[in-house]
Protein backbone atom coordinates (compact mmCIF):
# COMPACT_ATOMS: atom_id res chain seq x y z
CA UNK A 1 0.00 0.00 0.00
CA UNK A 2 1.34 3.40 -0.73
CA UNK A 3 2.13 5.32 2.48
CA UNK A 4 0.57 8.82 1.74
CA UNK A 5 1.02 12.00 4.41
CA UNK A 6 -2.18 12.95 7.13
CA UNK A 7 -4.74 14.80 5.74
CA UNK A 8 -4.64 18.36 6.88
CA UNK A 9 -6.94 20.19 9.00
CA UNK A 10 -6.99 24.13 9.95
CA UNK A 11 -8.62 23.46 13.02
CA UNK A 12 -7.20 25.12 16.08
CA UNK A 13 -7.58 22.53 19.11
CA UNK A 14 -8.00 25.01 21.58
CA UNK A 15 -9.77 27.96 20.13
CA UNK A 16 -12.61 28.58 22.63
CA UNK A 17 -15.72 27.35 20.63
CA UNK A 18 -13.72 24.06 20.09
CA UNK A 19 -13.17 23.79 24.14
CA UNK A 20 -16.56 24.68 24.74
CA UNK A 21 -18.13 21.72 22.37
CA UNK A 22 -15.23 20.14 20.87
CA UNK A 23 -17.62 16.77 19.65
CA UNK A 24 -18.55 18.34 16.26
CA UNK A 25 -14.78 19.08 15.38
CA UNK A 26 -14.09 15.28 16.60
CA UNK A 27 -16.42 14.08 14.34
CA UNK A 28 -14.84 16.23 11.39
CA UNK A 29 -11.00 15.08 12.52
CA UNK A 30 -12.24 11.52 12.64
CA UNK A 31 -13.80 11.21 9.26
CA UNK A 32 -10.20 12.96 7.67
CA UNK A 33 -8.25 10.18 9.07
CA UNK A 34 -6.91 8.44 12.40
CA UNK A 35 -4.19 11.20 12.51
CA UNK A 36 -4.97 14.46 11.06
CA UNK A 37 -1.91 17.09 11.04
CA UNK A 38 -3.03 20.76 12.64
CA UNK A 39 -0.97 23.34 11.26
CA UNK A 40 -2.30 26.40 13.29
CA UNK A 41 -0.99 24.53 17.13
CA UNK A 42 1.56 21.82 14.86
CA UNK A 43 0.01 18.87 15.97
CA UNK A 44 -1.06 15.61 14.94
CA UNK A 45 -4.01 14.64 16.34
CA UNK A 46 -4.89 10.91 17.07
CA UNK A 47 -8.56 10.58 16.58
CA UNK A 48 -9.80 7.26 16.17
CA UNK A 49 -10.31 4.77 18.97
CA UNK A 50 -8.12 2.02 17.78
CA UNK A 51 -5.27 4.62 16.67
CA UNK A 52 -5.23 6.50 20.17
CA UNK A 53 -5.44 2.86 22.12
CA UNK A 54 -2.75 1.50 20.19
CA UNK A 55 -0.70 4.82 20.67
CA UNK A 56 -1.26 4.64 25.01
CA UNK A 57 0.02 1.23 24.42
CA UNK A 58 3.11 1.73 22.01
CA UNK A 59 5.14 3.72 25.17
CA UNK A 60 8.30 3.63 23.14
CA UNK A 61 6.86 4.90 19.70
CA UNK A 62 4.69 7.57 21.45
CA UNK A 63 6.59 9.07 24.06
CA UNK A 64 5.49 10.89 27.26
CA UNK A 65 8.62 13.14 27.54
CA UNK A 66 6.02 15.88 25.50
CA UNK A 67 2.84 15.53 27.24
CA UNK A 68 1.82 18.91 27.61
CA UNK A 69 1.43 21.34 24.26
CA UNK A 70 4.00 24.36 25.57
CA UNK A 71 7.89 23.85 26.36
CA UNK A 72 7.81 25.05 29.45
CA UNK A 73 5.45 23.13 31.25
CA UNK A 74 6.91 19.92 29.48
CA UNK A 75 10.77 21.49 31.17
CA UNK A 76 8.53 21.72 34.51
CA UNK A 77 7.29 17.80 35.18
CA UNK A 78 10.64 16.66 33.94
CA UNK A 79 11.45 13.92 36.06
CA UNK A 80 8.18 12.97 36.95
CA UNK A 81 6.12 10.01 36.54
CA UNK A 82 3.91 11.91 34.23
CA UNK A 83 6.37 12.95 31.78
CA UNK A 84 9.22 10.07 31.60
CA UNK A 85 9.15 6.39 29.62
CA UNK A 86 10.42 3.03 31.13
CA UNK A 87 12.25 1.94 32.77
CA UNK A 88 12.56 5.01 34.79
CA UNK A 89 8.77 5.56 34.78
CA UNK A 90 8.38 2.25 36.20
CA UNK A 91 9.99 3.04 39.45
CA UNK A 92 8.51 6.18 39.78
CA UNK A 93 5.32 5.02 38.90
CA UNK A 94 5.31 2.73 41.91
CA UNK A 95 6.02 5.36 44.55
CA UNK A 96 3.32 7.34 43.12
CA UNK A 97 0.95 4.58 43.15
CA UNK A 98 1.95 3.08 46.58
CA UNK A 99 -0.52 5.18 48.47
CA UNK A 100 -3.12 5.55 45.55
CA UNK A 101 -3.59 2.04 44.35
CA UNK A 102 -7.06 0.24 44.98
CA UNK A 103 -5.34 -1.90 46.70
CA UNK A 104 -3.79 0.56 49.16
CA UNK A 105 -7.18 2.74 49.37
CA UNK A 106 -9.05 -0.46 49.91
CA UNK A 107 -9.80 0.71 53.59
CA UNK A 108 -11.21 4.08 52.73
CA UNK A 109 -14.43 3.31 50.94
CA UNK A 110 -16.74 3.30 53.55
CA UNK A 111 -15.76 6.24 54.74
CA UNK A 112 -15.91 8.04 50.68
CA UNK A 113 -19.17 6.02 50.98
CA UNK A 114 -21.13 7.53 54.08
CA UNK A 115 -19.59 10.81 53.48
CA UNK A 116 -21.27 11.00 49.73
CA UNK A 117 -24.51 9.96 51.04
CA UNK A 118 -24.50 12.68 53.59
CA UNK A 119 -23.56 15.70 51.25
CA UNK A 120 -25.95 14.20 48.96
CA UNK A 121 -28.97 14.14 51.96
CA UNK A 122 -28.16 17.71 52.46
CA UNK A 123 -28.47 19.06 49.20
CA UNK A 124 -31.70 17.08 48.70
CA UNK A 125 -33.39 18.74 51.91
CA UNK A 126 -32.05 21.98 50.74
CA UNK A 127 -33.61 21.37 47.34
CA UNK A 128 -31.58 23.83 45.58
CA UNK A 129 -28.31 24.51 45.38
CA UNK A 130 -24.80 25.06 43.12
CA UNK A 131 -24.12 21.37 41.71
CA UNK A 132 -20.85 22.09 40.73
CA UNK A 133 -20.10 24.59 43.97
CA UNK A 134 -22.11 22.21 46.35
CA UNK A 135 -21.23 18.62 45.17
CA UNK A 136 -19.17 18.67 42.30
CA UNK A 137 -16.29 20.86 43.64
CA UNK A 138 -17.04 19.87 47.10
CA UNK A 139 -17.06 16.29 47.39
CA UNK A 140 -13.55 15.52 45.65
CA UNK A 141 -11.57 18.55 47.31
CA UNK A 142 -12.71 17.18 50.61
CA UNK A 143 -11.66 13.54 49.88
CA UNK A 144 -8.17 14.11 48.17
CA UNK A 145 -7.99 17.45 51.29
CA UNK A 146 -8.69 14.87 53.96
CA UNK A 147 -6.42 11.97 51.91
CA UNK A 148 -3.27 13.54 51.73
CA UNK A 149 -3.94 16.18 54.73
CA UNK A 150 -3.98 19.20 53.80
CA UNK A 151 -4.94 22.08 55.60
CA UNK A 152 -4.90 26.55 56.13
CA UNK A 153 -3.43 27.73 53.14
CA UNK A 154 -2.81 24.68 51.14
CA UNK A 155 -6.28 23.29 51.48
CA UNK A 156 -7.29 27.23 50.71
CA UNK A 157 -5.75 27.01 47.37
CA UNK A 158 -6.36 23.54 46.29
CA UNK A 159 -9.11 24.49 43.54
CA UNK A 160 -6.99 27.01 41.81
CA UNK A 161 -4.21 25.43 42.26
CA UNK A 162 -5.62 22.53 40.62
CA UNK A 163 -7.34 24.25 37.76
CA UNK A 164 -3.92 25.75 37.03
CA UNK A 165 -2.51 22.67 36.93
CA UNK A 166 -4.25 21.38 34.42
CA UNK A 167 -4.30 24.76 32.07
CA UNK A 168 -0.76 25.55 32.02
CA UNK A 169 -0.57 22.41 29.71
CA UNK A 170 -1.82 23.37 27.17
CA UNK A 171 0.02 25.70 24.40
CA UNK A 172 1.09 28.94 25.16
CA UNK A 173 -2.23 31.02 25.24
CA UNK A 174 -3.82 33.77 27.24
CA UNK A 175 -5.06 31.23 29.38
CA UNK A 176 -1.56 29.30 29.89
CA UNK A 177 0.43 32.51 30.41
CA UNK A 178 -2.40 33.61 32.95
CA UNK A 179 -2.27 30.36 34.66
CA UNK A 180 1.78 29.59 34.86
CA UNK A 181 1.98 32.21 38.20
CA UNK A 182 -0.64 30.24 40.00
CA UNK A 183 0.88 26.68 39.09
CA UNK A 184 4.32 28.12 40.34
CA UNK A 185 2.21 28.47 43.72
CA UNK A 186 1.41 25.32 44.03
CA UNK A 187 4.98 24.37 42.62
CA UNK A 188 6.75 26.13 45.06
CA UNK A 189 4.29 25.06 47.86
CA UNK A 190 5.29 21.56 47.35
CA UNK A 191 8.89 22.05 47.25
CA UNK A 192 8.92 23.45 50.51
CA UNK A 193 6.32 21.38 52.42
CA UNK A 194 7.36 19.05 54.98
CA UNK A 195 5.31 16.57 57.14
CA UNK A 196 4.42 19.12 59.66
CA UNK A 197 2.26 20.77 57.37
CA UNK A 198 0.39 17.89 56.80
CA UNK A 199 -2.29 16.59 58.59
CA UNK A 200 -1.10 13.34 61.56
CA UNK A 201 -2.43 9.70 59.72
CA UNK A 202 -2.38 11.19 56.43
CA UNK A 203 -1.28 9.49 53.37
CA UNK A 204 0.48 12.87 52.57
CA UNK A 205 2.41 12.16 55.93
CA UNK A 206 3.14 8.25 55.47
CA UNK A 207 4.80 9.55 51.82
CA UNK A 208 7.35 11.73 54.06
CA UNK A 209 7.69 8.62 56.75
CA UNK A 210 8.63 6.53 53.41
CA UNK A 211 11.11 9.24 52.22
CA UNK A 212 12.36 9.53 55.96
CA UNK A 213 12.97 5.91 56.32
CA UNK A 214 14.43 5.67 52.79
CA UNK A 215 12.10 3.79 51.13
CA UNK A 216 12.17 6.60 47.94
CA UNK A 217 14.55 8.89 47.31
CA UNK A 218 15.30 12.31 49.22
CA UNK A 219 13.26 15.35 47.98
CA UNK A 220 10.82 12.79 46.37
CA UNK A 221 8.20 13.32 48.84
CA UNK A 222 6.79 16.97 47.37
CA UNK A 223 6.85 16.10 43.91
CA UNK A 224 4.23 12.86 44.50
CA UNK A 225 1.77 15.27 46.39
CA UNK A 226 2.35 18.21 43.26
CA UNK A 227 1.37 15.16 41.07
CA UNK A 228 -1.63 14.22 43.57
CA UNK A 229 -3.26 17.60 43.04
CA UNK A 230 -2.17 18.45 39.75
CA UNK A 231 -3.70 15.41 38.35
CA UNK A 232 -6.40 14.55 40.66
CA UNK A 233 -8.42 17.42 41.63
CA UNK A 234 -9.78 19.71 38.12
CA UNK A 235 -10.41 16.07 36.29
CA UNK A 236 -12.53 14.61 39.42
CA UNK A 237 -14.47 17.67 39.64
CA UNK A 238 -15.40 17.70 36.02
CA UNK A 239 -16.06 13.53 36.27
CA UNK A 240 -18.21 14.57 38.74
CA UNK A 241 -20.09 17.56 37.64
CA UNK A 242 -20.53 15.55 34.54
CA UNK A 243 -22.64 12.90 36.31
CA UNK A 244 -25.16 15.24 37.66
CA UNK A 245 -25.48 17.12 34.47
CA UNK A 246 -26.19 14.29 32.67
CA UNK A 247 -28.81 12.34 35.00
CA UNK A 248 -30.58 15.54 35.25
CA UNK A 249 -30.54 15.91 31.12
CA UNK A 250 -30.97 11.95 31.15
CA UNK A 251 -33.87 10.86 34.15
CA UNK A 252 -34.59 7.86 32.20
CA UNK A 253 -31.08 6.92 32.69
CA UNK A 254 -31.25 7.90 36.34
CA UNK A 255 -33.84 5.63 36.49
CA UNK A 256 -32.42 2.87 35.21
CA UNK A 257 -29.63 2.70 38.25
CA UNK A 258 -31.88 3.41 40.99
CA UNK A 259 -33.63 0.03 39.74
CA UNK A 260 -30.54 -1.74 39.26
CA UNK A 261 -27.75 -0.37 41.58
CA UNK A 262 -24.76 -2.98 40.21
CA UNK A 263 -25.39 -0.44 37.24
CA UNK A 264 -23.31 2.37 39.37
CA UNK A 265 -20.04 1.13 37.89
CA UNK A 266 -21.87 1.02 34.52
CA UNK A 267 -22.87 4.22 34.52
CA UNK A 268 -19.98 5.89 35.51
CA UNK A 269 -17.69 4.45 32.83
CA UNK A 270 -20.39 5.41 30.40
CA UNK A 271 -20.58 8.83 31.40
CA UNK A 272 -16.76 9.66 31.43
CA UNK A 273 -16.75 7.84 28.02
CA UNK A 274 -19.55 10.12 26.89
CA UNK A 275 -18.00 13.43 28.31
CA UNK A 276 -14.11 13.03 28.72
CA UNK A 277 -12.75 15.28 31.65
CA UNK A 278 -9.76 15.68 29.27
CA UNK A 279 -9.61 17.33 26.25
CA UNK A 280 -6.18 16.58 24.51
CA UNK A 281 -3.30 14.70 26.04
CA UNK A 282 0.44 15.11 24.56
CA UNK A 283 2.91 12.23 23.14
CA UNK A 284 6.73 12.82 21.27
CA UNK A 285 7.17 10.86 18.15
CA UNK A 286 10.53 8.89 18.57
CA UNK A 287 10.35 7.35 15.24
CA UNK A 288 8.70 7.76 11.76
CA UNK A 289 5.43 6.20 12.48
CA UNK A 290 2.93 4.76 9.88
CA UNK A 291 -1.05 5.43 11.73
CA UNK A 292 -3.61 4.50 9.40
CA UNK A 293 -1.90 4.42 6.22
CA UNK A 294 -0.71 8.08 6.79
CA UNK A 295 3.56 8.55 8.25
CA UNK A 296 3.84 10.98 10.75
CA UNK A 297 7.45 12.03 11.16
CA UNK A 298 10.13 11.10 14.06
CA UNK A 299 9.87 13.88 16.92
CA UNK A 300 6.54 15.26 15.35
CA UNK A 301 4.15 16.58 18.75
CA UNK A 302 1.08 14.25 19.20
CA UNK A 303 -2.24 15.30 20.50
CA UNK A 304 -4.14 12.49 21.81
CA UNK A 305 -8.15 13.13 21.82
CA UNK A 306 -9.90 10.78 24.42
CA UNK A 307 -13.09 11.92 23.42
CA UNK A 308 -13.09 11.67 19.66
CA UNK A 309 -12.07 7.93 19.83
CA UNK A 310 -14.66 7.43 22.86
CA UNK A 311 -17.46 8.42 20.28
CA UNK A 312 -16.11 6.56 17.74
CA UNK A 313 -18.48 5.09 15.68
CA UNK A 314 -16.12 2.30 14.51
CA UNK A 315 -15.67 1.16 18.45
CA UNK A 316 -18.73 2.10 19.78
CA UNK A 317 -22.93 1.55 18.58
CA UNK A 318 -24.39 4.76 18.63
CA UNK A 319 -21.92 6.64 20.49
CA UNK A 320 -23.48 9.79 20.69
CA UNK A 321 -26.10 8.47 22.89
CA UNK A 322 -25.75 8.44 26.78
CA UNK A 323 -27.04 4.66 27.72
CA UNK A 324 -25.60 3.52 31.28
CA UNK A 325 -26.52 -0.06 30.23
CA UNK A 326 -23.61 -0.06 27.65
CA UNK A 327 -20.93 -0.66 30.34
CA UNK A 328 -17.71 0.60 28.11
CA UNK A 329 -14.52 -0.35 30.33
CA UNK A 330 -12.52 -0.02 27.55
CA UNK A 331 -13.42 3.71 27.11
CA UNK A 332 -10.40 6.26 26.86
CA UNK A 333 -10.87 8.75 29.64
CA UNK A 334 -8.20 7.33 31.63
CA UNK A 335 -5.73 6.54 29.23
CA UNK A 336 -4.71 3.14 28.76
CA UNK A 337 -1.62 1.30 29.80
CA UNK A 338 1.68 2.47 31.53
CA UNK A 339 0.30 5.84 31.58
CA UNK A 340 -3.01 5.15 32.60
CA UNK A 341 -4.60 7.36 34.81
CA UNK A 342 -3.05 6.83 38.53
CA UNK A 343 -5.78 7.79 40.54
CA UNK A 344 -8.07 6.04 38.87
CA UNK A 345 -9.04 3.96 41.69
CA UNK A 346 -9.86 6.68 44.02
CA UNK A 347 -11.72 8.63 41.08
CA UNK A 348 -13.87 5.37 40.97
CA UNK A 349 -14.61 5.23 44.89
CA UNK A 350 -15.06 9.04 44.14
CA UNK A 351 -17.90 9.17 41.35
CA UNK A 352 -19.34 5.21 42.34
CA UNK A 353 -19.87 7.11 45.66
CA UNK A 354 -21.96 10.37 44.41
CA UNK A 355 -24.27 8.01 41.93
CA UNK A 356 -24.68 5.54 44.87
CA UNK A 357 -26.38 8.42 46.99
CA UNK A 358 -28.10 10.02 44.06
CA UNK A 359 -29.11 6.77 42.83
CA UNK A 360 -31.01 5.99 46.53
CA UNK A 361 -32.01 9.56 47.16
CA UNK A 362 -32.95 11.43 43.73
CA UNK A 363 -35.81 10.35 41.75
CA UNK A 364 -35.01 14.06 39.41
CA UNK A 365 -32.46 16.55 39.20
CA UNK A 366 -34.42 19.91 37.73
CA UNK A 367 -31.47 22.22 36.81
CA UNK A 368 -31.39 25.55 34.85
CA UNK A 369 -28.71 25.64 32.41
CA UNK A 370 -25.34 24.85 32.16
CA UNK A 371 -22.34 27.43 31.83
CA UNK A 372 -19.23 26.37 30.62
CA UNK A 373 -15.94 28.31 30.61
CA UNK A 374 -13.30 27.21 28.12
CA UNK A 375 -9.97 25.85 29.32
CA UNK A 376 -7.10 24.26 27.64
CA UNK A 377 -6.76 20.70 29.10
CA UNK A 378 -9.62 19.88 31.09
CA UNK A 379 -13.79 20.08 30.05
CA UNK A 380 -16.05 21.04 33.14
CA UNK A 381 -19.01 22.38 33.68
CA UNK A 382 -18.47 25.83 35.73
CA UNK A 383 -21.76 26.45 37.20
CA UNK A 384 -25.30 24.21 36.70
CA UNK A 385 -27.98 25.60 38.97
CA UNK A 386 -30.13 22.77 40.68
CA UNK A 387 -33.82 24.42 40.76
CA UNK A 388 -35.83 21.58 42.21
CA UNK A 389 -34.97 17.68 43.46
CA UNK A 390 -37.76 15.34 43.23
CA UNK A 391 -36.71 13.14 46.25
CA UNK A 392 -36.77 9.35 45.83
CA UNK B 1 -3.18 -20.00 25.59
CA UNK B 2 -1.79 -18.64 28.59
CA UNK B 3 -3.35 -15.71 30.42
CA UNK B 4 0.38 -13.91 31.39
CA UNK B 5 0.30 -11.03 34.65
CA UNK B 6 2.76 -8.19 34.55
CA UNK B 7 3.25 -7.84 38.48
CA UNK B 8 5.35 -4.60 37.89
CA UNK B 9 2.01 -3.51 36.29
CA UNK B 10 -0.58 -4.64 38.02
CA UNK B 11 -2.13 -2.39 40.89
CA UNK B 12 -5.22 -4.37 41.53
CA UNK B 13 -8.02 -2.03 39.45
CA UNK B 14 -9.86 -5.74 39.13
CA UNK B 15 -11.86 -4.61 35.97
CA UNK B 16 -10.10 -8.58 34.95
CA UNK B 17 -12.17 -9.76 37.42
CA UNK B 18 -15.09 -8.04 36.85
CA UNK B 19 -14.64 -9.52 33.08
CA UNK B 20 -13.79 -12.76 33.77
CA UNK B 21 -14.96 -13.58 37.10
CA UNK B 22 -14.69 -17.35 36.82
CA UNK B 23 -10.63 -17.39 36.08
CA UNK B 24 -9.00 -14.89 38.11
CA UNK B 25 -10.03 -12.52 41.47
CA UNK B 26 -8.09 -10.57 43.98
CA UNK B 27 -7.42 -12.17 47.22
CA UNK B 28 -7.82 -10.16 50.52
CA UNK B 29 -4.74 -7.85 50.30
CA UNK B 30 -6.04 -7.39 46.48
CA UNK B 31 -3.52 -9.12 44.69
CA UNK B 32 -4.35 -10.80 41.43
CA UNK B 33 -5.02 -14.28 41.91
CA UNK B 34 -5.47 -16.21 38.22
CA UNK B 35 -7.78 -19.43 38.92
CA UNK B 36 -6.95 -21.08 35.73
CA UNK B 37 -4.33 -19.70 33.41
CA UNK B 38 -4.14 -22.19 30.18
CA UNK B 39 -7.07 -21.16 28.49
CA UNK B 40 -8.94 -22.39 25.63
CA UNK B 41 -12.52 -22.97 23.68
CA UNK B 42 -15.29 -21.61 25.95
CA UNK B 43 -12.99 -19.61 28.13
CA UNK B 44 -10.84 -18.01 25.74
CA UNK B 45 -13.68 -15.15 24.78
CA UNK B 46 -13.51 -14.22 28.80
CA UNK B 47 -9.69 -14.21 29.20
CA UNK B 48 -9.61 -11.76 25.83
CA UNK B 49 -12.25 -9.30 27.93
CA UNK B 50 -9.89 -9.67 30.91
CA UNK B 51 -6.93 -8.77 28.75
CA UNK B 52 -8.83 -5.88 26.79
CA UNK B 53 -9.91 -4.44 30.41
CA UNK B 54 -6.92 -4.44 32.54
CA UNK B 55 -6.68 -0.36 32.00
CA UNK B 56 -2.96 -0.52 32.97
CA UNK B 57 -2.34 -3.83 30.30
CA UNK B 58 -0.52 -5.28 32.85
CA UNK B 59 -2.31 -8.64 31.06
CA UNK B 60 -2.16 -11.02 28.06
CA UNK B 61 -2.65 -13.81 26.35
CA UNK B 62 0.17 -15.83 24.87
Amino acid sequence: MPVATPKTSDVDLFADEVLLDPYPTYARLRDLGGVVHLPATDVYALTRYHVIRDALADWETFSSTSIGFNPMVNEALTGTSLASDPPVHTRLRATLTANLSPRALRGLKDQIDAKADSLVAELVAKGSFDAIDALARAFPLEVVADLIGFTGYARTNMLRWGQAAMQVIGPMNQRTAESFPIAGELYGWCSSVTADDLAPGSVGRGIFDAQARGDIPDNTAGHIIHQYLGAGVDTTIAAIGNILALFSAYPDQLELVRKDPALVPAAFSEALRFWAPVHAWGRRVRRDVEIDGAVVPAGAQVAILFGAGNRDPRHYDNPDAFLVERNPIDHLSFGYGPHGCAGQGLARLEAHAIIQALARRVERLVTGPETRIPSNITRSIDQLPVTEVVPA
Amino acid sequence: MKILIDRSRCEGHGLCEEAAPSLMHLDDDGELVLDHDEVGGDVLAAAGAAVRACPVAALRLA
